[in-house]
């Protein structure tokens, strides 16, 4: 796309053109008076010219960024022969006829993963294959906070928790489900009982196969110790995640990032200097990389104020029955009031219930 | 030379500036169907799925409406099975007459597309059953049906602040020839498969003075993998069952009667959640305790009358 040979004259000229930089591009000529609008005007072409490359790695500043967090799936179908399955598409993970008790004949896979021996032939009195029972399960694997209580949700219903390990990894595993599309949630509650966002993930799950979800990190807990300052007081932002992370603080908007490691009990705090800031409102955020290089989502989104403070939400964070949990109750409440004016329901404040309100419970959603 | 330079230069420093003030408006959730085009003949029943790519972003709210050609197709069924929508702010309705299809749905804690090593795509809303009825045979010689997706329709971001996703919709358009082949039906098809009834599921009574005056209300909610549940019904004590939806308020405010709510799919599979209400344990205990009051206030009359 760059034509290797299209910057080819920078020397200066004669005439009309002296003292002008010649920049040949595609056969188009350009012109430049001194060097400084040409250091300048290169950078911007190539810039222009290789944007599209980096596009993919754009980060989107408004939401999660799921490109860059550490979820992958094993499981029936991709071809790839592992956990449970017997086989996976031609991977016969090195099974042959005869090593499953036939005469001959050819083995091959089915679509849920287990052998299909009908084309193996018995020689005489041979027994045969017996396939062992299958199970439909699915093991979710990953990283939290040291001791943290991981509690997880299908389909939006909490169905089960459990406690993460001193070094924050946890397993957790949902024997016998049903074949299909599942929505699994998890969120966290650390040592000092802040929770977490749910993070969440979308996946099919095959009949008869151990489906494994693996690389999750549970996005960091965040607190502030003031959400009301004075330009140039300090404000302390603070949490908990994997022993040892590293976590990107944003502060927004414009968008400030600073960066600390947490410590090897996995807790972390940034003391940020407030007198870079107008007087205004502020969000902020934190996002985990662990030693091992897994990647979080962004936490909770948290607010706070330089100047003078701004009343917050009347049933903050979707709660809207003041229970600790966000769930069918307040989603029933929600419905309840749809169209109408609730003060407490009206999440975003316009004067109405309607989709955005209910875009902000699915975000605040605890199960 | 020197304009063609300036404005060029120009050019430049704009299209710079886009790129550098709107890096999030480079992806767009796009809705679209699948398939996008067939052919299909009078007779027969055909499956359109509505599905969302999010093109990277999280994204957890959605509003579909559609439109089709309602003089040559007839919507006659919505199935949730394998959607990834879970719960329904309002369930997919029908409107043969104006041939518009609605419904408004989310994913708790969002949907962030496909996950490496995923078989499918999961990323599936809801599917369409379109029927082409028989008996429009002699008018179609060979006509096209389509099916749209309105501007109408948005998707939310998974931020915490309802901000709308840039969407871009991809509708479809069938071919519908004169009958030449048996009638097909697919969604027959996908009904014979189904023998799984819906998932398990618990009713939750509850009392909150935000909504029914504070009166005693039930919470439920379930999925059905295959077909998709198409609706509820409940029951109070010795009461007929009839049609629910959560929430619903209870008859019997006094909590006294066994509840039940059945969950049916669209192949007429059943799973029933019962809440059996501890009140009637306590009052019963509370009518042996009474007896027993009873019985002594007699005993010691009795014994007062002798005595006198």
């Amino acid at each position: 796309m760059l034509d290797t040979e299209g910057i080819e004259d920078t020397s200066f000229g004669e005439g009309k053109n002296k003292n002008r930089i010649v920049l040949k591009f595609y056969g188009m000529a350009f012109y430049s008076r001194n060097i400084i609008t040409l250091i300048i005007f290169i950078p911007i072409f190539l810039g222009l010219i290789l944007s599209p490359i980096f596009l993919p790695f754009q980060e989107v500043l408004a939401s999660v960024i799921p490109s860059s967090v550490t979820v992958s799936v094993t499981g029936c179908g991709n071809g790839i022969q592992e956990g449970s399955e017997q086989c996976d598409g031609s991977d016969l993970g090195g099974a042959t006829c005869v090593s499953l008790g036939y005469a001959g004949g050819t083995l091959s896979c089915q679509a849920d993963c287990t052998f299909n021996t009908s084309a193996c032939t018995s020689g005489g009195g041979g027994g045969g294959y017996v396939p062992p029972p299958t199970v439909t399960k699915v093991i979710i694997q990953g990283k939290a906070y040291p001791q943290a209580e991981i509690t997880l949700l299908e389909d939006g219903k909490v169905v089960t928790t459990k406690k993460a390990d001193t070094l924050a990894n946890f397993e957790i595993e949902i024997a016998d489900i049903t074949a299909g599309i599942w929505t699994f949630g998890i969120w966290a509650e650390d040592k000092d009982g802040r929770k977490s966002i749910t993070f969440s993930f979308t996946t099919s799950v095959t009949a008869g196969v151990t489906t494994t979800v693996s690389g999750i990190f549970i996005p960091p807990t965040i607190e502030l110790s003031k959400v009301s300052l004075q330009k140039g007081e300090t404000l302390n932002i603070f949490g908990q995640t994997a022993p040892e992370s590293e976590i990107s603080i944003s502060v927004e908007s414009p968008e400030i990032v600073k960066k600390t490691i947490a410590t090897e009990e996995g807790d972390w705090d940034y003391s940020f200097d407030t007198g870079i800031l107008d007087e205004s409102s502020y969000t902020t955020r934190a996002k985990a990389t662990s030693p091992e290089g897994l990647l979080s989502s962004y936490s909770e989104v948290l607010s706070f104020y330089i100047g003078k403070g701004v009343p917050g939400v009347i049933c903050p964070s979707a709660d809207l029955n003041g229970d600790g949990k966000v769930n069918l109750i307040d989603f029933s409440i929600l419905l309840y009031w749809w169209g109408k004016d609730d003060s407490c329901s009206d999440q975003n404040g316009n004067g109405v219930i309607d989709l955005p309100d209910f875009s902000i419970m699915m975000y605040y959603w605890t199960g | 030379m020197q304009n063609y330079n300036s404005k060029f230069k120009n050019t430049i420093i704009l299209l710079i500036i886009g790129f550098a003030l709107f890096p999030v408006i480079t992806f767009a959730a796009i809705l679209y169907l699948e398939p996008s085009s067939g052919e299909y003949q009078p007779g027969d029943t055909f499956l359109v799925e509505m599905k969302i790519d999010t093109e990277g972003e999280c994204i957890n709210t959605i509003e579909a409406n559609l439109s089709f050609s309602q003089d040559i197709l007839k919507a006659v069924d919505f199935s949730q099975g394998k959607s990834i929508i879970t719960l329904w702010v309002k369930s997919p309705e029908i409107n043969q007459e104006k041939g518009e299809i609605s419904f408004r749905g989310g994913i708790p804690g969002g949907y962030c597309g496909r996950i490496p090593g995923d078989p499918e795509a999961s990323n599936s809303l809801g599917k369409i059953i379109f029927r082409i009825p028989g008996m429009i045979v002699g008018e179609l010689m060979e006509s096209s049906a389509e099916v749209k997706i309105l501007d109408t329709s948005q998707v939310l971001l998974n931020d915490g602040l309802g901000t709308k996703a840039k969407l871009t919709t991809q509708g479809a358009n069938f071919k519908i020839l004169s009958k030449l082949e048996p009638s097909k039906d697919e969604w027959q098809e996908e009904l014979e498969k189904d023998n799984i009834p819906p998932e398990q599921f618990e009713i939750e009574i509850q009392q909150t003075p935000a909504i029914f005056e504070g009166k005693y209300f039930i919470t439920f909610s379930t999925s059905d993998k295959q077909t998709g549940v198409d609706y509820y019904e409940a029951k109070e004590g010795k009461r007929n069952w009839q049609i629910a939806e959560s929430p619903y308020l209870l008859e019997d405010q006094s909590l006294q009667s066994i509840i039940k709510v059945k969950a049916v799919d669209k192949t007429g599979n059943e799973r029933i959640a019962e809440y059996t209400p501890e009140i009637p344990k306590r009052t019963f205990l509370y009518w042996i305790i009474i007896l027993v009051l009873i019985g002594v206030g007699v005993i010691w009359w009795i014994l007062k009358r002798i005595k006198k």
